[in-house]
């Protein structure tokens, strides 16, 4: 069964939620960084064409819809173990029905609040397509809502000759302060309506019934939600009911101002037929007390089941011209007179050179394969162009082209946007700040007993020949350059010529530091080769311990990421030498490989461990065509943390995402 | 056929009553149509305006609804900005208000302004970020809201994510505000910039006093700025202008960095508590007091 339903609007605001079972927030929040913030493509999504998108977070199934035009974001919560088909359902037709009920007040500007009453609506809906589904029935009664315009009233809990219970305002007054000056007024009402004896005077009677009319729709809102909520409720109590959601009317229909006074009068509206109806049974009002009370007896258990077909009818007719009004454009798209097709692609053409024009996916067809191409061309692997533009068609349909933009500079803003998102990294890239936590803990004044200082330990890895030991040693020149002492370890223990390679750079990098003075130092730790390379670096590690130095850099053997066998010691490596930071080295010349790269090499470590970051090395020889920093964080999510840009130790540098991005859109 | 339209051309040329009628609506009615197609998504006013800024979770979108509604309503992740008009609360008095006598009738009226909410995810901070690089005329101050519950670091030894994340992004927004100041092109300098930190759920448990979120906050970013001043260039900048390109958080970026340095580029900074949602209700009156400060 159902959990919890949401109505959120994408600045983060629930408008409307019925939670069923409580869940912790969490659970939508991940939801919203992961799919709609995030985008990770692998993050648990079936994709399934007929059905809705699903994500799965701790034993719940969360669906959602989105109402782009309008910003709202619509979840269902379910528990995984539940299969619930109609789903799907349910959220398209409150869509259609929240959106079309509330499309004024959700279009207002520069404000947040909004209140409504979606309750009964929503209710009937999930009881019909439970009906439809023959499935499990909810328990309604534990459920609790937030919904600002609450109108349960308490229906079941009133006696004979009681007097009336807290009048249902007062469940309103907490939200509204001004009604709280009127509330005695109300309940000093002189109507005596002692419920067992009707009013002496036909006159009062009179009274009671031009009174009804206006407010009689509050009654059989209020009557359908008890209905949905509690038995129907036996004929004594019902004109004492009547008498006091009467006065609770009145108090309303003074204090209430703003939305939902105006969103009842809209139904009012609906209810045309009925309120004739209703009219022409209570015609004879002084005919007798008898007569009168007996038809109000009647019509009030009538109009409890004529409330509720109505409110069927009204969502029905909603819904359906919500469908009809697809249909038709859809059909107006496909065929249309020969006039109307030029007409339209005369004002089409007008639209695209001033702006204001509704974008549709046929539109965004063209320009986005050219963009696509444009990716590509930049060296982008196809997967994660095509991801891309999907991204942005999703962004745009739907949505007007601003005053004076064609769609081309709107794709082009738009994929910006997306290159940018995907690029920016989430968490904090400073080694350095990384390093002095490790090495040097901070005596920060909340800690009382500091963590032993222990080296950093950093490790590459990499395919053959993309620049591991290069970068490596760039690394470590950088880090000696802030005055570390830095122990390289050589773990590549299968190349031939690999330790004498690292053994030049540190002779290098020595030479270099014996110039600059200052506290820095480096060192290699080699076993020469044949050995276990996760031995080799768990050594390594423990020297550096004993020796006081603050780096370690494991340089590891260039593996080829779909060979099973080779990939599989890193496993085994992650766990013995534990890396603070696993860096893997990329180079900018791969092309669509590179996805397929990223992706093996993250998932070697074992579980929860992977990748920390890219290095992407020859970003110099490609010029502008700088794809692949956006296609292997495309596969992984992880962040480009160095891009080497030359042959020198100190050409290493950060990634800027302005400028990446500028390359890109060239 | 071609004489019928030379007939139509003359007579459209003509001093004729239909053309005269049609040339007149068309000159009535073409500006406009103009001005309604151009101006009607404007906002008409224009209201001061504070920014809202801060890491996520840390109940920005809360704080907000407190700020417009009273009451805190539910949230969640934002992911796009969105603006708000606010009263300010009959308790709170502006500045601009404060020589008014008790009794003018126009002390009672409450000043109104905007709020513009930016999300606080790492991927969508570019939003705040925009606002600060071209500043409206009307931005009368920046809120950074910072969870002070989050601050306290579990491990000894290292600073909590909480603290470096909120003290990167607001290193961040500083070294905005400092580059408005240095790169402005008039010797007069751009007007004042207030920025108030918010140290927001004051009520739980672990949340440290606004006093020791100041000085953490401080220290932290006095770490971030000697590690980036140490750290690698960007691949944006070339290396025939290297030194130039960097600009240094405070004095010059060396020794430790107090909040009282940026007052130099005119960026006052105050450090205030409250807490938007609590088993009290919320306590939010320091942060008015302050909006009624720069009003």
């Amino acid at each position: 069964m159902l959990d919890s339903f949401e109505i959120l609007s994408t600045s983060g605001v629930v408008l409307w939620s019925k939670t069923y079972v409580p869940i912790g927030a969490n659970v939508i929040n991940s939801l919203i960084k992961d799919i709609f913030i995030e985008e990770r493509a692998g993050a648990a999504i079936d994709e399934d064409i007929a059905q809705k998108p699903t994500y799965k977070k701790e034993g719940y199934t969360l669906k959602w819809t989105t109402a782009k035009d309008l910003g709202l974001i619509f979840v269902a919560v379910y528990q995984s173990l539940i299969h619930l088909s109609w789903i799907d359902k349910l959220l398209d037709n409150v869509r259609a029905l929240f959106t079309e009920l509330y499309r004024d007040d959700l279009k207002k500007r520069n404000t947040t609040s909004f209140k409504c009453n979606f309750e009964p609506y929503f209710d009937r809906q999930v009881q019909e397509l439970e009906k439809l589904d023959g499935g499990s029935s909810i328990a309604a009664q534990s459920s609790t809502s937030n919904s600002a315009a609450e109108l349960t009233p308490p229906s079941t809990s009133s006696g004979a000759d009681e007097p009336p219970p807290p009048p249902l305002p007062l469940l309103k007054a907490a939200g509204q302060k001004t009604f709280s000056e009127h509330a005695p007024s109300t309940d000093s009402t002189p109507i005596p309506t002692p419920d067992t004896s009707r009013p002496a005077s036909p006159a009062v009677s009179h009274l009671l019934q031009a009174k009804q009319r206006p407010t009689s729709r509050r009654a059989r809102k209020a009557a359908s939600v008890a209905a949905n909520s509690a038995p129907a409720s036996s004929g004594d109590e019902s004109p004492m009911y009547k008498s006091q959601t009467l006065r609770a009317k009145k108090a309303r229909k003074w204090d209430a101002n703003g939305m939902a006074d105006e969103e009842d009068d809209t139904v009012l509206d609906y209810s045309s037929a009925g309120r004739g109806d209703e009219s022409s049974k209570d015609a004879g009002p002084t005919s007798g007390v008898e007569a009168v009370s007996s038809s109000s007896w009647g019509t009030r258990t009538g109009k409890g089941e004529f409330v509720l077909k109505e409110l069927d009818d009204e969502m029905d007719s909603i819904i359906s011209s919500a469908n009809a009004k697809k249909a038709s454009s859809a059909e107006a798209s496909g065929s249309s007179g020969l006039v109307g097709s030029s007409l339209g692609a005369i004002t089409g053409l007008f639209r695209n050179v001033v702006g204001g024009k509704t974008l549709t996916k046929e539109d965004l067809a063209k320009p986005l394969k050219g963009m696509e191409d444009h990716l590509l061309n930049k060296n982008v692997a196809r997967e994660a162009a095509v991801r891309l533009c999907e991204s942005v068609e999703n962004d745009l349909v739907g949505k007007k082209t601003e005053s004076f933009t064609s769609i081309e500079t709107t794709i082009r803003t738009s994929m910006e946007t997306a290159l940018r998102k995907i690029l920016t990294p989430t968490t904090s890239l400073d080694l350095l700040r990384e390093i002095q936590s490790v090495t040097a803990p901070s005596s920060s004044f909340l800690s009382s007993n500091p963590s032993k200082p222990r080296p950093y330990v950093l490790s590459i890895v990499g395919v053959n020949g993309v620049g591991k030991s290069t970068n490596l040693s760039k690394i470590a020149y950088f880090l000696l350059q802030n005055r570390y002492r830095v122990l390289i370890a050589a773990a590549d223990t299968f190349r031939s010529g690999a330790v004498e390679q690292l053994r030049v750079h540190v002779r290098n990098l020595k030479e270099l530091v014996t110039r600059e003075g200052g506290g820095a130092e480096v060192d290699i730790f080699e076993k020469g080769y044949g050995k276990d390379a996760a031995n080799i670096a768990k050594e390594a590690v423990d020297y550096a311990a004993k020796e006081g130095y603050q780096v370690v850099l494991i340089d590891t053997a260039g593996r080829r990421h779909n060979d099973q066998r080779l990939m599989s010691s890193l496993e085994k490596f992650a766990k013995l030498a534990n890396p603070d930071k696993i860096l893997m080295v990329g180079e900018a010349l791969v092309g669509s490989d590179s996805v397929q790269q990223a992706r093996h090499f993250n998932e070697a470590f074992g579980k929860g461990r992977g990748l920390d970051g890219f290095v992407i090395s020859k970003c110099d020889t490609v010029g502008d065509m700088v794809g692949v920093i956006v296609s292997m964080v495309h596969a992984t999510g992880i962040p480009v943390v160095f891009l080497g840009v030359g042959q020198h130790y100190g050409d290493l540098r950060g990634l800027s995402v302005q400028w990446a991005v500028r390359l890109l859109m060239q | 056929m071609n004489q019928r339209l030379e007939d139509l051309l003359t007579k459209a040329w003509g001093p004729s009553l239909p053309v005269i009628i049609v040339t007149a609506i068309v000159a009535l009615l073409l500006p406009i149509l103009v001005h309604t197609f151009l101006y009607r998504a404007r906002t008409p006013t224009s209201l001061p305006s504070f920014l809202l800024v801060g890491p996520s979770g840390s109940g920005k979108t809360s704080l907000l609804t407190v700020f417009e509604n009273g009451s805190p309503a539910p949230t969640h992740l934002s992911q796009t900005p969105s603006t708000v008009q606010v009263q300010l609360p009959p308790s709170t008095k502006a500045d601009s208000q404060k020589y008014r006598s008790e009794h003018d009738p126009t002390a009672k009226q409450r000043p109104k302004f905007l709020i513009i909410d930016t999300p606080g995810h790492g991927k969508l901070r570019n939003h705040a970020f925009e606002q600060l690089r071209k500043p409206q005329p009307h931005l009368k101050g920046i809120i950074f809201v910072v969870d002070s519950a989050s601050l306290s670091s579990d491990t000894p030894g290292r600073s909590a994510a909480g603290l470096t994340e909120a003290a990167q992004y607001l290193h961040d927004i500083l070294l905005l505000l400092q580059k408005r100041y240095t790169g402005a092109k008039s010797s007069k300098g751009p007007p004042e910039l207030p920025v108030l930190i918010a140290a927001n759920k004051l009520d739980l448990f672990t949340a440290l006093p606004a006093q020791l979120v100041k000085s953490a906050l401080e220290a932290e970013i006095t770490r971030i700025r000697t590690t980036r001043a140490k750290g690698l260039l960007d691949s944006a900048v070339k290396d025939e202008t290297l030194e130039e390109e960097r600009e240094w958080l405070g004095d010059g970026g060396e020794g430790k960095f107090e909040f009282g340095q940026m007052e130099e580029v005119n960026v006052p900074i105050k450090v205030v508590g409250g807490n938007v949602i609590g088993a009290d209700g919320s306590d939010i009156s320091g942060w008015w007091e302050w909006i009624g400060e720069q009003l």
